[in-house]
């Protein structure tokens, strides 16, 4: 488990509908999924989502190799 | 919903729609219980408040605010409940007195330290929120509808503090030992709120189908919920695993219990 300061990040996604594709609303740092969840609902809670989602940043693959170093450097 | 407790309250009994159905050697216990969660509720808002802008990091002094939020807001509602009690005390967020207030003492006073609110968001917190799983199938409607809503945003309660307890006890030695100080000093109190062996004040409510356990079975659940979190954390505390049960290693201060107060003297 990684110390505090240093936990890496999540994507955030959700959506408000039914039949409403699922936007990115923002990201969280946390150690672990359990807590990622926690933080994405206390954060992100602006609206009355229907369903949200937490994403590891490194689960996220860049399509455009140009892309790697940068999304690296936050994963 | 499965019967968590093993309480046979037959389903031709008919539900206690309004106050005045209530049988009335439950309404004192429930008035007192009903004070004790609520104004516990309502301190340990404020205590998880004082940590909005010093948590570790961002997400954690935003998710303490808004456990904050929750538990004040939890308060609110179950202050509604005694409007509508006879002879229950006239309460509200605003005419809200520390010096009043049913707590347990590790609330009394701000938090020494994030691992002290991390204690009380594992124990005090998840206590409460076990008491009031006991009303989720309640007979007395006016009760079981709060709790629901509550216990449903309670669920994030007990992640944060199962977590943050993992994520701690890998912070070191001393930081541990924060951890054990602050499990001692809250133990004996947060056990003892399940009631006595046998439930205690709360046994009419159970006999009347208002709540679904009080005293030894309840404690037992939350024993076999905090005692792996604890030790897997290396934190010593008082618990330990026999089997799949978890077990009180030393007995709890009955002498001390103020039942009507839920509090040790």
């Amino acid at each position: 488990m990684l110390t505090i300061g240093d936990e890496p990040v999540y994507e955030v996604f959700a959506r408000r509908v039914e039949g409403e594709p699922l936007r990115h609303v923002g990201s969280v740092a946390a150690p672990g999924d359990a807590l990622a969840r926690v933080y994405a609902r206390s954060i992100y809670d602006e609206e009355s989502w229907i369903e949200m989602y937490v994403v590891p940043r490194r689960a996220i693959i860049p399509v455009d190799d140009v892309r790697d170093e940068a999304v690296d450097a936050h994963a | 919903m499965p019967d968590l407790f093993g309480t046979p309250v037959p389903m031709s009994t008919p539900l206690l729609d309004r106050p005045s159905a209530l049988p009335g050697e439950c309404r004192a216990p429930l008035v007192d219980l009903i004070v004790a969660l609520a104004d516990n509720k309502h301190a340990l808002g404020i205590r998880y408040a004082e940590w909005c802008s010093s948590g570790p990091t961002i997400e954690a002094g935003v998710a303490a605010t808004a456990m904050a939020q929750d538990e004040l807001g939890h308060a609110r509602v179950l202050y509604g409940l005694l409007e509508e009690l006879p002879g229950a005390p006239r309460r509200s967020e605003h005419e809200w007195s520390a010096a009043d207030a049913r707590t347990v003492r590790f609330v009394e006073a701000p938090f020494q330290s994030w691992p002290h609110l991390i204690v009380a968001n594992l124990m005090v917190d998840r206590s409460l929120a076990m008491v009031l799983e006991t009303a989720l199938e309640s007979r007395y409607l006016p009760l079981r509808h709060r709790a629901r809503k509550i216990i449903e945003e309670e669920r994030y309660h007990a992640i944060h503090g199962q977590s943050w307890v993992a994520q701690l006890a890998v912070e070191g030695a001393d930081v541990r030992a924060r951890l054990a100080e602050a499990v001692e000093s809250v133990w004996d109190e947060t056990l003892c709120w399940f009631g006595p062996p046998d439930g205690g004040a709360l046994r009419p409510l159970v006999d009347a189908g208002v709540l679904a356990g009080a005293g030894d079975p309840v404690r037992t659940r939350f024993a076999a919920e905090v005692g792996p979190a604890l030790a897997a954390a290396g934190v010593p505390a008082p618990v330990h695993g026999a089997g799949a049960r978890w077990e009180l290693a030393r007995p709890l201060p009955w002498n001390a219990w103020n039942e009507p107060a839920r509090r040790i003297r």
